[in-house]
């Protein structure tokens, strides 16, 4: 049972699975009739030993603090509470794997490699404070207090809704001896930035080998102008903006006189 | 056929927006209305983020009344002295709302303030405008004559100083009234992502006592100076304006305004006030009655990331 991780220094030792995996698509534009894409991914096992291997592919986009509020129920209306901040969440996260990742690894093993959204990493900074408890100093406590774990399922559960998390259990197959494909969607909501994509062999739970690839969506053509005009010079987007809009109804005015 | 939106960052149905710009235009045309107050809960309801529909608006709305208030000046029916008083306070109120919205939105309160808004605005305004239209259509169909129309204007808009005189509306009122009517406009426009006609033109007639024949124009005037300042300040402080969605809907709703103008003759003035506040008071039960129910996610994500 000993599978132990070779040191990142050495080369690898002849029996040792390796993992080698390419994206047929780096780059996604996000132009005018951009409705969200599909990336495929193919990969390769090499494995002397032909022990039972399991893939896992993770793609995770640029993170993005997450604000979420709770209604509750004030005088008969439902009103936002104060808006909790949490840090370290993705914009965009899907785990796909040869099977059910609980079945591939345990919980110790996941958590440490953010596999799954369960075992992400997302926490609120600004609710914590350390204090002394029962003798032990700098205990992490959450203003949530219990309610936090209910907090965190909902920014999860949230952003699946919004089709920005996604666990497939069975997105990545095996399609000839040693030869797998996954094949990751991409919402049109997904986030623009560098999305960091890791595909994660597991052998007797435990992962043995590891490969990193990034994949890029970025705005092009018109839209990028718009976008980084926007935000870069508001004011002057601000004001071409209102000019176009003038004189788009003024010219309308006159196009219908005539008739 | 499908379109991302640059700054909403979602992807709509292009022919489906211009489709609703046509409708929404054909109803402003034919009301006299900016018809912000249909367009932006239709907007949201569509997936658009909340904050990019109210600012959008603001172009839209600016445009479409840019394209109505030329054939009103033409028929010399706009007092602009009027409106650059009205303007003057719209500013204020502009400012003030697009600097509220944005704290409201750190607090996370934007959503409930616009539901709000929508319920207590267009409850009330729909709700005295229908009550009126019918007491008018049933007077019409037993041949009572009207109730004589109380004339006497509100001693207070007497009281107050700073009086000047207003030609072409035949008034010489405080300035006073105008500004705060004006600003108050100014705010719900950047908060509500409407033009605030349906506001204004019943508090020109009612408490500014204006002649029937300049309300319209000068409201449309005042609007276009107020939302062009909202729409400008919306894209420098929030980044929020989607000049493709407002061109979009712009398309449509000067094709729509344009038909909606003809047909509206077809109608007697008191059927198609009826039917207006009959959809006033929609949108506005559809918008708040939300807030009394029990929500089936009792979370919810907020848009920005609170910078």
């Amino acid at each position: 049972m000993a599978a132990v991780l070779p040191p990142p220094t050495l080369p690898p030792p002849a029996r040792t699975a390796v993992v080698s995996a390419a994206l047929t698509e780096t780059n996604v534009r996000v132009n005018s009739d951009f409705r969200g894409d599909r990336i495929v991914l193919y990969g390769a096992v090499f494995d002397p030993a032909q022990r039972r291997s399991d893939v896992v592919v993770i793609v995770r986009g640029p993170d993005q603090p997450v604000r979420i509020a709770r209604k509750s129920r004030v005088a008969g209306v439902w009103i936002n509470s104060r808006p909790v901040v949490f840090q370290g969440a993705p914009g965009f996260y899907i785990a796909a794997s040869t099977r059910p990742l609980d079945d591939i690894a345990r919980f110790g093993v996941l958590r440490r490699l953010e596999a799954g959204v369960d075992h992400l990493a997302i926490n609120a900074p600004a609710e914590q404070r350390t204090e002394t408890r029962y003798g032990v100093r700098d205990v992490v406590v959450s203003r949530l207090g219990a309610d936090y774990v209910d907090w965190r399922q909902a920014v999860v559960r949230l952003k699946e809704a919004d089709h920005l998390y996604a666990v497939d259990e069975h997105g990545v197959r095996f399609v000839d001896k040693g030869l797998f494909r996954a094949e990751i969607a991409l919402p049109a909501e997904a986030p623009i930035g560098r999305y960091a994509v890791r595909i994660l062999l597991f052998q007797n739970g435990q992962p043995v080998s590891e490969k990193d690839r990034t994949l890029t969506v970025e705005k092009v053509g018109v839209e990028r102008g718009l976008y980084l005009w926007a935000h870069q010079r508001p004011w002057s987007y601000g004001l071409a903006a209102m000019a176009f809009a003038l004189a788009a109804g003024w010219a309308a005015s006159f196009a219908f006189r005539r008739n | 056929m499908d379109i991302y939106l640059p700054i909403a960052e979602v992807s709509v149905n292009a022919p489906l927006l211009v489709a609703l710009g046509a409708l929404v235009g054909f109803i402003s045309g034919m009301f006299g209305i900016g018809g912000g107050f249909l367009m932006t809960p239709v907007l949201v309801f569509l997936g658009i983020p909340p904050a990019v529909a109210v600012a959008s608006m603001s172009n839209h709305v600016a445009a479409s009344s840019m394209s109505s208030v030329i054939s009103y000046g033409r028929k010399r029916a706009v007092d602009f002295r009027m409106g650059g008083v009205l303007a003057a306070g719209g500013a204020v109120g502009s400012v003030a709302g697009v600097e509220l919205f944005r704290w409201l939105r750190l607090l996370g309160q934007a959503d409930l303030v616009v539901a709000l808004s929508y319920l207590v605005f267009l409850g009330i305004i729909g709700g005295l405008m229908f009550w009126e239209s019918i007491g008018a259509i049933l007077r019409r169909r037993r041949n009572t004559p009207a109730p004589p129309r109380r004339d006497r204007r509100p001693p207070w808009l007497y009281g107050l100083p700073l009086k000047m005189r207003f030609p072409r509306s035949r008034l010489y009122i405080s300035v006073i009234p105008p500004i705060a009517l004006g600003a108050f406009v100014g705010v719900l426009s950047a908060i509500m992502g409407v033009g605030g006609g349906f506001v204004l033109v019943p508090a020109m007639v009612y408490v500014l006592r204006m002649p029937a024949g300049v309300v319209v124009g000068t409201s449309l005037f005042q609007i276009i100076i107020t939302t062009a300042l909202t729409g400008v300040l919306q894209a420098g402080r929030n980044q929020t304006v989607d000049i493709l969605l407002a061109a979009l809907l712009l398309v449509g709703g000067v094709l729509g305004a344009q038909f909606g103008a003809r047909a509206s003759s077809r109608f007697r003035a008191e059927e198609l006030r009826a039917l207006l506040a009959l959809i006033v008071l929609l949108v506005g039960l559809r918008m708040g009655l939300g807030l009394f129910f029990t929500p089936h996610e009792p979370f919810v994500l907020m848009s920005g990331n609170g910078g």
